[in-house]
């Protein structure tokens, strides 16, 4: 489904991730693990179209992504939940999942935006509220909310649990389960290596810009040196 | 009855400055440029409406293609002028549109002489009094063109999916463009759209004073650049509020200060004193 070949992507001179290969199938929840600065969000990003793609080639649905606008690679299914939610703070809540909804008709709208108050019926409290006035946690899922708004195939979560509190953080994860029930492809970028384990079936670590250990989220769990070896920590 | 007259031009003299001003504070809201050149495609607008005006007889029509070939032009400036430089530093573009307006200047002297063109037959000039007011007809036209105008701008933003995009592109425009935004396109509409409405205002200084000359954007280009860091840099209400309260400022100060300042002065006096007392412009852009 996505298949990255070769990829290294960056800013100007600078390399971000180097020669990466890596390979989604359809409906599987993928987590990208690393330190600080390893390229998880590069890699992401550069799949979103925000980070130059400087060699090698992003297919998603035997399309390359290189060829497509940025702005057309939401048609294709590829949604964003950016680091840092990224909301638009003058923005209503109504107005944020407008937004996120922008390219699909009024009557899918109404259908996506019932759909994802199910999933947070706080929004639907928070509707006529501007998005900059919500706590941080309802901040998280209305930028969850507004990629849903988008229909996607496949949802690229960036540093999903970054500055939430632990019972919030589990009410995203409870989301995520939901979305991979659904049979959504997921790619989550994550330091908060526990809870990416959790929902996960495929793990990729990164370290400097590289692919250092690539396999099963179980096979993770079990072998905590693995962590120990390369993030520094245990699982 | 002067108190109300005193308004009354205050408010037309203000119509004329918001128009102009609002264009240039969507270039701001959009893309973080000064755009000084927008102070010569109001003197193109102004000296279309005239040349179609003597050529067809029809004001209106004048107008049309006034608005439709300055907002052609601002788009055509964003394309040449600004596109390639948007990733340099805020002073790069403010200087390569201040060269610009000067460049349009010099062209529209070298294009249509150095002393200006009129009207052949000044058009609207029959008195009209409406609730016991008494204006010219083009005086009229100016204030309700303007209300017109800023109301459909309103509309434009808060009700259509349009402007939610250009909300988005404000805000963000990396991420309204991952929503499907097109942001290339939403970058030269705000050119038309503020370039269009600089030369609304060009035609109704025209047909207000009877003449167009190369000059004619000099003293406007310094007071809209005042009007747009007062009204709270791409605050568009905030901008019309400034706009509006210079022109009743200008207005007042013409009859009990005319003994000390001429008009421009008292405008600039009363900018200076207002960013001295608050220099981040009176409405905050939130």
């Amino acid at each position: 489904m996505l298949v990255l070949e070769n990829l290294s992507c960056g800013y100007g001179p600078f390399r971000a991730v180097q020669s990466l290969n890596l390979k989604l199938e359809e409906g599987s929840v993928n987590a990208l693990i690393g330190a600080n600065g390893a390229g998880k969000s590069s890699t992401l990003m550069s799949i979103a179209g925000h980070v130059k793609i400087q060699e090698g080639k992003v297919f998603y649905k035997n399309n390359e992504l290189n060829q497509i606008a940025v702005h057309n690679r939401i048609r294709l299914g590829i949604a964003l939940v950016p680091e840092g939610r990224r909301l638009f703070p003058d923005l209503s809540v109504e107005e944020n999942l407008k937004i996120g909804a922008y390219h699909k008709s009024k009557q899918r709208y109404s259908t996506n935006i019932e759909r994802v108050f199910e999933l947070f019926p706080r929004l639907k409290d928070r509707i006529e509220q501007l998005a900059g006035s919500l706590s941080g946690g309802e901040q998280q899922m209305l930028a969850i909310g507004r990629a849903l708004m988008a229909e996607p195939s496949l949802l690229l979560i960036d540093e999903l649990s970054l500055g939430l509190m632990p019972k919030i953080i589990d009410q995203c994860y409870e989301v995520i389960q939901e979305l991979k029930k659904q049979g959504m492809t997921l790619l989550i970028v994550e330091q908060n290596t526990k809870k990416a384990l959790e929902v996960s079936e495929q793990v990729l670590i990164l370290e400097s810009g590289r692919k250092v250990w690539e396999g099963k989220a179980e096979d993770a769990k079990n072998n905590p040196e693995i962590f120990e070896a390369y993030l520094g920590l245990s699982s | 009855m002067l108190f109300l007259d005193l308004l009354i031009q205050g408010l037309l003299q203000g119509s004329i400055y918001g128009l102009i001003a609002v264009g240039l504070t969507l270039v701001y809201g959009l893309l973080r440029i000064l755009h000084v050149a927008h102070a010569g495609l109001f003197t193109l607008g102004g000296y279309i409406c005239v040349i179609v005006t003597n050529q067809t007889s029809s004001f209106l029509l004048a107008v049309l293609t006034s608005m439709i070939l300055v907002g052609l032009a601002g788009m055509i400036i964003y394309r040449i002028c600004y596109q390639p430089i948007l990733d340099q530093p805020p002073f790069v573009p403010l200087i390569a549109s201040i060269g610009l307006f000067i460049a349009m200047e010099e062209l529209f002297r070298i294009f249509f002489g150095a002393y200006g063109l009129s009207f052949t037959e000044l058009p609207l000039q029959e008195p009209l009094a409406l609730m016991q007011i008494n204006l010219k007809q083009a005086e009229w036209i100016t204030i309700a063109s303007s209300v017109g105008f800023v109301a459909m701008l309103a509309f434009l933003a808060n009700r259509t999916k349009l402007g939610l995009a250009w909300k988005a592109t404000v805000t963000d425009p990396e991420i309204a463009s991952s929503f499907g935004v097109n942001i290339i396109q939403v970058r030269y509409l705000n050119f038309f759209i503020g370039s269009s409405l600089a030369a609304v205002s060009g035609c109704m200084m025209a047909v207000l004073n009877n003449l167009v000359e190369p000059t004619m954007g000099s003293v406007p280009s310094y007071k809209m650049l005042a009007i747009i860091v007062l009204g709270g840099l791409g605050n568009v209400r905030g901008t019309l509020i400034a706009a509006v309260l210079l022109g009743i400022i200008e207005s007042y100060g013409t009859i009990y200060l005319d003994d000390l300042l001429d008009r421009d002065s008292i405008a600039f006096v009363f900018l200076i004193i207002a960013l001295m007392i608050r220099p981040q412009g009176l409405f905050q852009r939130h």
